[in-house]
């Protein structure tokens, strides 16, 4: 077949010069592959070499360790323990619901978490942690970590926890801490608010020194694999977390716990109110405590729901801080202030005699003193030391409700002070413009008649009533009070009253407590052990009424406060300071319905005041006299 | 036909020449060279791995191995007995397409597999060769001067297409493609005229964007897209190619090292044990090791060519380029895609990637090439 072999040389040369085409074009394509190469490893191997240790490496954020809180002597009062908590990583699993089941078997999750643990993974990028459980026990810790592997996408983890160890007598004050809320999240560019383990201080002294407290986050470099597992981690000393500065206040931790013992009662639980106690000098709080108390643990660990409402429902209203916010009428200790005020005017001789008959008449109103059959004559120190309403009703009208806001003012009520914690308020020093603004009426004698004795308008709290105290009792300086050590303090102002004055005031003070008759007297008043026997104190009760007493309840006789609901009862208050000759030590203390002023806050401020002095060493050195040591 | 040199060239066979004779005859430098990219194959599977042998080096190993073995079969198997199947191939290979529409194995939204019982198969692959051998025969049979002929013409693109429709259907867009390139190549070296290319290749501009409009999946089009604007989805499809160039990239001229790769550690590049193998070899061993992978590649194809030169018979010829054409494609889409310069089509490096069907596939392929060659002396009857 001639014809099919010349087909085949035809086809086959055909085929060779298509294929060399082909083949040309296969060299070229391969030459377009390698110069690719060529442009990927070395043209651009920086870029992605870059590119490649960004994949690789991440940074996470180390929290740092929170600082602590510490008295004055260094006992810790908030402090970091470990905590032991299970957080889940959503991205690594796809069984959530599963994995929450499997937890809850070993250690449950009631509803209301597991309804706040599902709403976070929501509203997190999905390879954020979430909290899902916090202060896991050792037990449930080490079971759950041996089922570890059923549990995907659960990490356990031992991080820092906070905890208040002393029994929530400084709940008040040191406040608490929580996660970051939204506004504080838009008030702070702080990435650490972000992470949904972190905590911030949201009350008290952990909000206030919040800045001190947190430190700064650290980074750590880890290698990490596509799915965000950590393969490796790099740990670099220069970007560890800065643990947050400690924090010292300028309490002292016994004597707070000794202050809040004093509360108790037989029967009716802790009693309600404040106590304050002050350095006369330097006006270092050493005791601000709140009664009742709450356990701050409650409020990091998480509160439930019944805790919530106890705390709500209780009429002693553990939460508020009555030592700072509470305002009360400061009612026969405002007496030291107009006593001050007479003085300083220069119209009343103090020598000068009222008649006390049990009651005043002005105008068409009657005002009783609390002795309805009267004191008789009552010169300016004898009205003091008895308490005798009806000389300082005489005298306040000859000098004026504003000359007494004057007074009130300069020894430090109607003042809220900085003491780094939020939530003092300023209590109220009525004047005559004062009424005008807040009622729109005038004021009336009778309106100074009632502030003459802390009644009526007047509102103090028990921080300002011992910062009164204090600066009686210091006689030059304006003192201010501070809680925490190493606050920046504006030099204290001088008080500017006549010093024979107040010596006046303080020798009125001392007859209250020390002269027999006098309506708080005891013979020792911080007892017989030789470490204060001897110490003078001086001091002033006030009973503040809490409601109205009619005139047929006067016909008949005032009910006594014991027979009254506790609602109605008076308020208890006294102010003091100690010793009497050198003073180092002021205290202010209200007890909520506690009865007259001459009985319970005397005794819980006698029982504070000799403790401190106790513990400051400065009774047994005034008992050394230099006798002695001869 | 007289043979040459006295030496076995085919004419000993027609008459049953020894099995040792004939193995001796054997081109051997394409085994050769087939050996070493399965061997390279096994290494970087076993890097791909973290160093687990039994996560796919092994199994590459023996499949080589198996498949070494298969192609010697092959090979030593008369021309004229493949010639005599190709149209039969063919015919299976259709049926177990058509089975795939009925019977197949849903896997990834794309069903592709028949199951056997025994094993699992993928006819599409099956098909590769197949459709090599028919066309080869094809035009083998028919006369020259009808190559260009409407009525030549239709015959090979009614073979062409009746695959491509149902490897489409399945879907399987790069196999398709892979096809169809194959198909118009051996339509190319069997001589169409140049005239015919020239309406061809305008009837495919106005075609393609339709087919492109109409014939595509959502997710196909997507991957097209992906490939022409990158940037478009970061997260998504184009993150392999991403990830991939940073593999390659980063690897610099020299690599990372045996087993040191960050990308593959990290497990940034996924499926690098199969169709993204290559971003271990340039990550690991470097633009070195890249090329070197080339290069062995282009030794083949290049034995390839010669043993296609060899050949007096159209249809060893074509059976052998064709084959070649297919072969060389997988690489050209495959590394195309991994760097970024074609769209992910999921397509395997052959003899390197990890997956049995191709081994034995391209393998095959290589035995029939070789048993082209090694029976290049025998005549092949014209029926057209």
């Amino acid at each position: 077949m001639p014809s099919t072999i010349s087909q085949n040389k035809i086809d086959k040369n055909l085929v060779t010069r298509r294929t060399a085409i082909l083949g040309a074009g296969g060299v070229g394509v391969f030459g377009v592959l390698g110069a690719r190469l060529y442009q990927l490893q070395v043209l651009q191997a920086e870029d992605y070499r870059t590119l490649s240790d960004n994949n690789r490496f991440n940074f996470n954020m180390l929290l740092p360790e929170r600082g602590e809180i510490k008295d004055r002597f260094g006992v810790p009062l908030a402090r970091n323990r470990q905590n032991f908590r299970l957080v889940m990583i959503p991205e690594r699993t796809s069984e959530i619901g599963k994995t929450l089941d499997r937890v809850s078997r070993i250690s449950p999750i009631s509803p209301r978490q597991r309804e706040s643990i599902e709403k976070d993974i929501r509203q997190n990028p999905k390879f954020v942690p979430i909290l899902v459980k916090d202060n896991v026990d050792w037990e449930t810790f080490t079971a759950l970590n041996m089922q570890l592997h059923a549990l995907p996408g659960i990490v356990s983890e031992a991080g820092q926890g906070r905890a208040y160890p002393e029994n929530g007598v400084f709940s008040h004050v040191l406040g608490y801490i929580g996660r970051a809320s939204q506004k504080d999240i838009e008030g702070d560019d702080d990435p650490l608010l972000k992470q949904p383990t972190f905590r911030i201080g949201k009350t008290g002294v952990e909000a206030a020194e919040e800045k001190t407290l947190r430190g700064s986050s650290g980074k750590l470099k880890v290698e990490v694999n596509a799915r965000g597992r950590i393969v490796r981690e790099w740990p670099d000393p220069e970007t560890r977390a800065k643990r947050g500065k400690d924090v010292w206040l300028t309490l002292d931790a016994e004597l707070q716990e000794f202050a809040a013992k004093q509360f108790a009662t037989e029967d009716e639980g802790d009693d309600s109110g404040g106590v304050c106690l002050i350095d006369v000098l330097t006006g270092e709080l050493r005791t601000l405590l709140s009664m009742p108390t709450f356990d701050a643990n409650l409020f990091v660990s998480g509160l439930t729901q019944s805790d919530m409402d106890r705390m709500n429902s209780d009429p002693k209203r553990p939460q508020y801080n009555k030592a700072i916010a509470g305002g009360y009428p400061p009612a026969s200790t405002y007496k030291m202030v107009v006593m001050l005020a007479a003085l300083e005017s220069g119209l009343i001789d103090p020598r000068k005699t009222v008649f006390c008959s049990g009651k005043l008449r002005l105008g068409n109103r009657t005002f009783h003193c609390w002795k309805r059959q009267g004191h008789g004559k009552m010169d300016m120190r004898d009205a003091l030391k008895n308490s005798c309403d009806t000389y300082f009703y005489d005298i306040s009208q000859i000098i004026g409700i504003d000359a007494i806001a004057g007074v009130a003012r300069r020894l430090g009520l109607g003042e809220s002070y900085d003491i780094s914690i939020g939530g003092s308020i300023s209590g109220i020093v009525p004047t005559e413009s004062w009424k005008q603004q807040r009622f729109g009426t005038g004021w009336r004698m009778g309106d100074t008649l009632n502030a003459s004795i802390g009644q009526g308008f007047v509102l103090a709290t028990p921080l300002q009533l011992a910062v009164m105290t204090a600066r009686i009792a210091n006689t030059q300086d304006a003192v201010l009070p501070n809680l925490v050590i190493g606050q920046s303090l504006p030099n204290f102002e001088p008080l500017d009253f006549n010093p024979v004055h107040l010596a006046y005031v303080r020798d009125a003070m001392w007859s209250v407590t020390s002269e027999p008759g006098g309506t708080a007297y005891r013979q020792n008043p911080f007892g017989t052990d030789t470490t204060v026997k001897g110490i003078e104190m001086a001091g002033k009760t006030g009973t503040g009424q809490v409601r109205g007493i009619s005139a047929a309840e006067r016909a008949t006789g005032i009910r006594k406060n014991e027979k009254l609901p506790w609602k109605l009862r008076d308020h208890s208050i006294f102010v003091g300071f100690a010793p009497y000759d050198r003073p180092r030590f002021a205290i202010g203390t209200i007890v909520e319905h506690g009865g007259s002023g001459s009985k319970r806050a005397a005794d819980i401020s006698r029982a504070v005041l000799g403790e401190a002095l106790r513990r400051d060493g400065l009774g047994q050195a005034s008992a050394l006299d230099p006798g002695a040591l001869r | 036909m007289v043979a040459r040199g006295g030496s076995f060239q085919g004419a000993v066979s027609a008459s049953g020449g020894s099995l040792t004779g004939k193995l001796y005859e054997i081109n051997w430098l394409l085994p050769t060279l087939v050996g070493v990219l399965g061997l390279v194959g096994v290494t970087m599977i076993f890097a791909a791995t973290d160093g687990v042998w039994r996560y796919g080096a092994f199994q590459h190993f023996v499949r080589i191995g198996f498949g070494g073995l298969v192609m010697l079969a092959v090979a030593l198997i008369d021309i004229r007995v493949w010639y005599r199947l190709a149209y039969p191939a063919y015919a299976v290979g259709l049926i177990m397409l058509i089975g795939v529409e009925f019977v197949g194995l849903e896997v990834n939204g794309s069903v592709r597999w028949l199951d056997f019982g025994f094993t699992r198969l993928q006819p599409s692959e099956f098909m590769k060769p197949a459709i090599v051998l028919a066309l080869a025969r094809y035009y083998h049979d028919l006369p020259a001067h009808r190559v260009s002929h409407v009525a030549g013409l239709l015959g090979a693109l009614i073979l062409l297409i009746l695959p491509m429709v149902l490897i489409l259907r399945q879907p399987d867009l790069g196999t398709t493609l892979l096809l169809a390139t194959t198909g118009v190549v051996v339509v190319f070296l069997a001589g169409i005229s140049w005239r015919v290319i020239g309406f061809a290749s305008l009837f495919a501009s106005v075609a393609i964007p339709l087919f492109f409009k109409f014939g595509l999946k959502p997710y196909q089009q997507e991957r097209v897209w992906t490939y022409l604007d990158p940037a478009r989805d970061p997260s998504g499809a184009s993150y392999h190619i991403t990830q991939s160039k940073i593999a390659l990239g980063s690897g610099g001229v020299n690599g990372k090292g045996f087993m040191r790769g960050t990308q593959r550690q990290g497990e940034y590049v996924p499926e690098n044990r199969t169709d993204f193998i290559f971003t271990v070899i340039g990550e690991e061993f470097g633009l070195v090791g890249g090329l070197l992978t080339i290069g062995l590649y282009m030794a083949v194809i290049a034995v390839c060519i010669w043993l296609s030169l060899q050949c007096k018979e159209m249809f060893s010829k074509l059976l052998v380029l064709g084959l070649t054409t297919t072969f060389t494609l997988y690489i050209f889409i495959n590394l195309g895609m991994v760097m970024g310069l074609a769209p992910v089509v999921g397509v395997p490096l052959p003899l390197i990637s990890y997956g049995g069907t191709v081994v034995l596939a391209v393998m095959g392929g290589f035995g029939l090439m070789l048993s082209a060659h090694l029976h290049r002396g025998i005549e092949l009857p014209r029926t057209g």
